[in-house]
């Protein structure tokens, strides 16, 4: 079990990370930005100014405007919001839906095991991004058919790692203290297995959602997910796919493309972070 | 432990705190001001047609479509398959770009007084690519092909006046009573319902002759490499998401021959089909490109000077369905409070960057005869009024109106300004969605569809009578009661006597002036007191042409280049 | 080992009778294929005729048995738009598939090892932050923009042909496959690298690789053959699902080159709401990383004889 001391411990090793540093910082940053982001923005993000499209950063509009005259700087902050809610909740349900599916798997074995086990099989044998389009086509627009869509096809990775954590903890001397009290399988495996086995289903969490907000920007730059008249950044790219070459209209899929980026590499840097600083030993100090 | 309670607790706390501001809203600076240099005046203006090059044989035009549904005449459909279609056959008539008509295979056409039976006289001495002679029994026989049962054509509806056809589409008949090609040289035709406009149907890809090759309309090899009469034959099959090629018919009789020796159609990805066009156009693969809408007039800057830009008005209209038959829409007054919130002129500048016409009335003026400029008395921008006329329709602010469009087709950023200026000038809750094509279709079908929907319509032949017909008459809703899915082209169910019996009315009169007079009465009610259609924007087509290589390029009548005429200069 | 293969086969190809009918149930669910087509509409007799033409007018669970049937004879049906045999349109395309995820993945593996290798070896130097903070920046790049970037400013120079081009053009075609192999290989390249720097850097610290270095060999001999070869393991189970996903079709990056594989059919084929054809490709995918993925299995236990398979 973890003490508050091996918290203080975790946290040294993290801090110690600049990389890892770096990352929280902008995680921190879109976390605050997603939150208080409306107060953030110039502009309504909606707000259309058709006699003002694809102007180039000026004062008034310090990233510019895109296809329909909106400000692209209050876009790309809604964007933030937006990429968070669907990454939050999509990790969240797929984190809900693995750990108790998987923990399940690796407490009960025999025949839950098979049945989970083949059913993680069957969705990660889908491309991820076939498997939700054909999802979101069928479940219809908006953004939660795309939620459940990518969480369907995130949580078997989830459910696997955290049935291979509980099959080893089974068998751990202290759960077999436990047991030995007396104590029911329930208990054992929320109060006992599950806070030791979780860490490595974290990282992973932090990780996918790097993959979660490319995902929904591809379904967006497919045209299939979240309204089109939403200011998502995926749909930003797509709808200025004709400057692409056109010599001053770099901004309008430059820095939708930077904000994808900067989003994925923050929580990629954080989820390293935390894997080399919850298990030294993974780390390559010695 | 508490690592775990304090992520969690946090997780969920953040979560909530999102989902609780994303409707929020506080003070923004008004997004106003314009670029410097500005927006050209509203609507491109026409280029002329070019002036006549002295043909000369010789030369490969290329240019880019996507995977068309059919090459075959039975199923040829969109404008990719037409433009194949259309080149690799000629029908009885032809139709010019200025709408006019001219003979194809018939050489002249003739009816009775009410219009219920057509003569066609043909030229003699055509032939098919494979030398079989061109009769009248060869349209029989291509008619007959498509409007069969087990051909399921979806094109075949534009034989339904002919007498016999009903029973060929119930499968009952194996020919159609009406056709009569036993004379060498001459089709009679039999209608159901008198039509003294009948001829200029004829002029469709549907009513192509087949030779007696063709088979029955499953014919694979045939479907692939359509053996026709017309000035280009195929140059070996279709070759399936890659390309097709043509190559001039040197035995063509039926009008002056082809000058091109090859066309080469390079079959392009289906999304971002006309951005790939307009680059090939750039890298030099093409010789012909439609243009991506935000480029519009940046590539008109740089090609109108060099003579390679051709902009041209076509008999086509882009307009909102509105469900006229359930609320919130089911008055005059809620339709014309849309329509005058709309800023035409706004959107065409920004989103069309001025490329674009608005519409003051339904049938555009690619039909001079018969186009009323200012019919359409709602289709100018008046808040005001339009907030006056939705109180009196109780269309308060607040009210949910839908809005759907298909994705896909370039309509998302016009309908998002839509949508805005509705929600902006009269306070609606605008429920706006973008679906699949396929969906869209089927939606506005439904029994219980209500608010608007993107539409546009391409005349199928000069005439005002395809556009009020086939969308605003009685007949072409395609359901018996309210509660069926509207299986026709009227899928707003607009309704009215008087209309149809102008239309009926108008059917009937030979007399060409008298018959457009009636036609503009209809149009009158219809949409000057009715609204039963929102127009918006007329259509207008733009093109960019090698005209430095190539002579007498144009847009014809179906919106295609002119390939039969294009010569190398 | 026999009896380990037979029993990962049985679970795939329940596998494959579960993914089909979930396919199935899906595609259905998007609408009926025959509705309507073009901006006019399709007179519903014709609808009729076609749905019976296609099978459609039976109950689902005679559809799909049906279905099964012919998929044994890889017979895919007929496609709803030009009623061509699907299994023709998969003939044309898949090879072009498999072409560019074997180039891909030779790129990936090529870039990603070494730049792993060499960021181990030279841990915390110039090199190692650089393949580092490169590996992690391209994992975040979603694959449209790297696509997009590289067809407007590199196809067209060198020899990478311009899009689109006329089909007329002859194009060798590892011209063709070269810029959308490099758009695939660059996130995975990136991901092979980050596990190539972790795994060989904890092969550096075992004891065989101090002893070998202790008994003088050079260091080209202790990388290259003993740590090299014991690194691989992670990175192979990697590619072998990479490859797999590849395999499927990379729906995106088809569509921006225009190439003519499998995704670039499906992301066709979704558009037009051609159910055989969707179902067809999603089927051949799930086929193609089943498959793979029992050989990496099976692969895997050669390299870690610890591992054991009963």
């Amino acid at each position: 079990m973890r003490r508050p001391s091996q918290l203080r411990d975790i946290w040294a090793r993290y801090r110690r990370n600049k990389l890892a540093m770096v990352g929280l910082f902008v995680v921190v940053v879109l976390v605050v930005t997603a939150i208080v982001g409306d107060y953030l923005t110039p502009y309504d993000a909606f707000e259309q100014n058709l006699l003002n499209a694809t102007a180039p950063p000026s004062a008034e509009h310090w990233l510019g405007t895109d296809v329909l005259g909106r400000d692209l700087f209050s876009e790309l902050i809604y964007g933030v919001r937006l990429a968070m809610i669907v990454a939050v909740s999509t990790v969240t349900l797929s984190l809900v839906l693995g750990v108790a599916l998987g923990a399940l798997a690796g407490y009960r074995g025999r025949a839950t095991d098979t049945v989970l086990m083949r059913a993680t099989d069957i969705f990660l044998a889908f491309p991820v991004l076939v498997g939700a389009i054909v999802v979101v086509r069928a479940a219809g627009q908006g953004i939660w058919p795309v939620i459940v869509a990518l969480a369907l096809f995130s949580w078997p990775v989830s459910a696997r790692l955290m049935r291979g954590q509980v099959l080893a903890l089974r068998e751990a001397d202290y759960v077999e203290a436990a047991r030995s009290i007396g104590a029911g399988s329930r208990r054992i495996v929320i109060r006992h297995i599950l806070p030791n086995a979780i860490a490595p289903v974290l990282v992973y969490a932090f990780t996918s959602i790097g993959v979660v907000v490319v995902g929904l920007a591809s379904l967006s730059y497919l045209g299939i997910g979240v309204p089109p008249n939403v200011p998502e950044w995926g749909r930003l790219i797509s709808q200025s796919v004709p400057f692409l070459r056109v010599p001053g209209k770099t901004h309008l899929w430059l820095y939708p493309a930077i904000a994808i980026c900067l989003t994925t590499l923050g929580f990629a840097l954080v989820a390293d972070g935390l894997r080399d600083s919850l298990d030294p030993k993974l780390r390559g100090d010695g | 432990m508490p690592l775990i309670r304090k992520i969690r607790a946090g997780t969920v706390l953040t979560l909530a705190a999102l989902l609780s501001l994303l409707p929020a809203g506080c003070a923004k600076r008004p997004n106003v001001g314009t670029q410097n240099g500005g927006v050209p005046l509203v609507g491109f203006p026409e280029t002329p047609a070019p002036p006549r090059v002295p043909g000369k044989p010789g030369g490969v035009f290329r240019l880019g479509i996507v995977e068309p549904v059919a090459i075959d005449p039975y199923n040829s459909q969109e404008s990719e398959g037409n433009l194949v279609t259309e080149n690799l056959f000629t029908e009885l008539v032809n139709v010019n770009p200025d709408g006019s008509v001219s003979p194809g295979v018939a050489t002249s056409w003739t009816s009775n007084a009410d219009c219920s039976q057509w003569a066609f006289t043909l030229k003699q001495g055509t032939t098919f690519h494979n030398g079989e002679p061109v009769d009248p029994a060869a349209f029989k026989r291509g008619w007959e092909r498509a409007a069969a049962r087990s051909a399921a054509s979806e094109v075949a509806y534009h034989m339904n006046e002919i007498q016999g056809f009903d029973a060929m589409q119930a499968g009952t008949a194996d020919h159609m009573s009406g056709v009569d090609a036993t004379a060498p040289d001459r089709l009679v035709v039999t209608l159901a319902h008198p039509d003294c406009e009948f001829y200029l149907r004829t002029y469709k890809t549907v009513f192509s002759p087949v030779p007696t090759v063709a088979g029955p309309a499953d014919n694979k090899a045939y479907n692939d490499q359509p053996i026709g009469n017309g000035p280009f034959m195929m140059d070996g099959p279709w070759q399936h998401d890659r390309g097709i090629r043509l190559k001039r018919f040197d035995g063509y009789a039926a009008g002056p021959k082809a000058n091109l020796d090859e066309v080469d159609i390079t079959i392009l990805p289906s999304q971002g089909g006309v951005q790939a066009e307009y680059d090939g156009f750039n890298n030099g693969t093409f010789d012909w490109a439609r243009l991506p809408t935000p480029l519009l007039s940046q590539a008109r800057a740089t090609y109108q000077p060099r003579g390679e830009w051709i902009s041209k008005k076509t008999a086509g209209i882009n307009y909102l369905l509105p469900m006229v038959t359930t609320p919130p829409l089911n008055s005059a007054a809620a339709r014309k409070a849309i329509s005058e919130a709309i800023d035409r002129v706004a959107i065409a500048r920004g989103v069309f960057q001025g490329s674009q016409v608005p519409a003051d009335a339904f049938v555009p003026p690619a039909l001079p005869d018969a186009y009323q400029s200012g019919v359409c008395t709602a289709c100018r921008y008046d808040p005001a009024e339009a907030k006056k006329l939705a109180q009196q329709a109780g269309l308060t602010p607040g009210s949910t109106v839908n809005f759907q469009f298909n994705t896909g087709g370039g309509h998302e950023e016009w309908t998002a300004a839509v949508t805005q200026q509705l929600k902006r000038n009269l306070g609606l809750n605008v429920n706006y969605s973008g679906v699949p094509f396929t969906d869209l279709l089927n939606n506005e079908q439904q029994p219980g569809a209500s608010g608007i929907f993107r539409a546009a319509w391409g005349a199928d032949y000069p005439t005002p009578g395809n556009f009020l017909q086939p969308l605003l008459s009685t007949a072409a809703i395609g359901a018996t009661s309210p509660s069926q899915p509207a299986t026709g082209d009227n899928r707003g169910r607009y309704s009215n006597s008087r209309f149809d019996q102008l239309l009926a009315q108008a059917a009937a009169t030979r007399d060409k002036a008298q018959r457009i007079g009636l036609y503009q009465q209809a149009e009158q009610l219809a949409i000057g007191q009715d609204l039963a259609e929102i127009p918006l924007w007329f259509r207008q087509q733009f093109r960019l042409a090698n005209t430095i290589k190539f002579g007498n390029v144009y847009l014809d009548f179906a919106e295609e280049p002119t390939l039969a005429e294009i010569t190398l200069r | 080992m026999t009896r380990f293969v037979a029993r990962r086969a049985a679970q795939a190809v329940l596998v494959l009778l579960v993914a089909t009918l979930a396919i199935f149930l899906a595609t259905f669910a998007l609408g009926d294929p025959f509705a309507s087509t073009g901006e006019k509409v399709v007179p519903p007799e014709v609808q009729a005729i076609d749905r019976a033409k296609f099978g459609l007018d039976k109950p689902l669970p005679v559809q799909y048995l049906t279905y099964l049937g012919n998929l044994v004879h890889l017979d895919f049906g007929v496609d709803f738009d030009q009623r061509r045999q699907v299994s023709s349109m998969l003939a044309e395309t898949l090879p072009n598939t498999i072409r560019l995820a074997l180039v891909a993945i030779a790129l990936d593996v090529l870039i990603g090892v070494i730049a792993g290798v060499i960021a181990a070896v030279k841990r915390y130097s110039f090199t190692d932050v650089l393949v580092t903070v490169s590996s992690t920046l391209a994992i975040g790049v979603p694959t449209f923009v790297i696509g997009l970037v590289l067809v407007g400013y590199v196809s067209g120079f060198w020899i990478f042909p311009v899009v689109p081009r006329s089909f007329t053009v002859q194009v060798p075609w590892w011209h063709e496959v070269l810029l959308p192999a490099f758009t695939l290989a660059i996130i995975d390249a990136a991901f092979i690298a980050r596990l190539m720097r972790g795994s060989m850097l904890e092969v550096l610290r075992a004891d065989y690789i101090r002893t070998a270095r202790s008994k003088g060999l050079p260091e080209r001999v202790v990388i290259g053959k003993h740590a090299m070869r014991n690194s691989m393991i992670p990175v192979v189970t990697y590619v072998g699902i990479s490859l797999g996903v590849l395999m499927g079709g990379a729906i995106i990056t088809e569509t921006i080159f225009q190439y003519n594989g499998i995704g670039y059919l499906l992301a066709r084929a979704i558009q037009a709401n051609n159910a055989p054809v969707i179902m067809a490709v999603v089927v051949v995918s799930v086929v193609v990383f089943v498959l793979l993925s029992l050989l990496v299995d099976i692969l895997y236990a050669y390299l870690d004889p610890r591992i054991r398979l009963d």
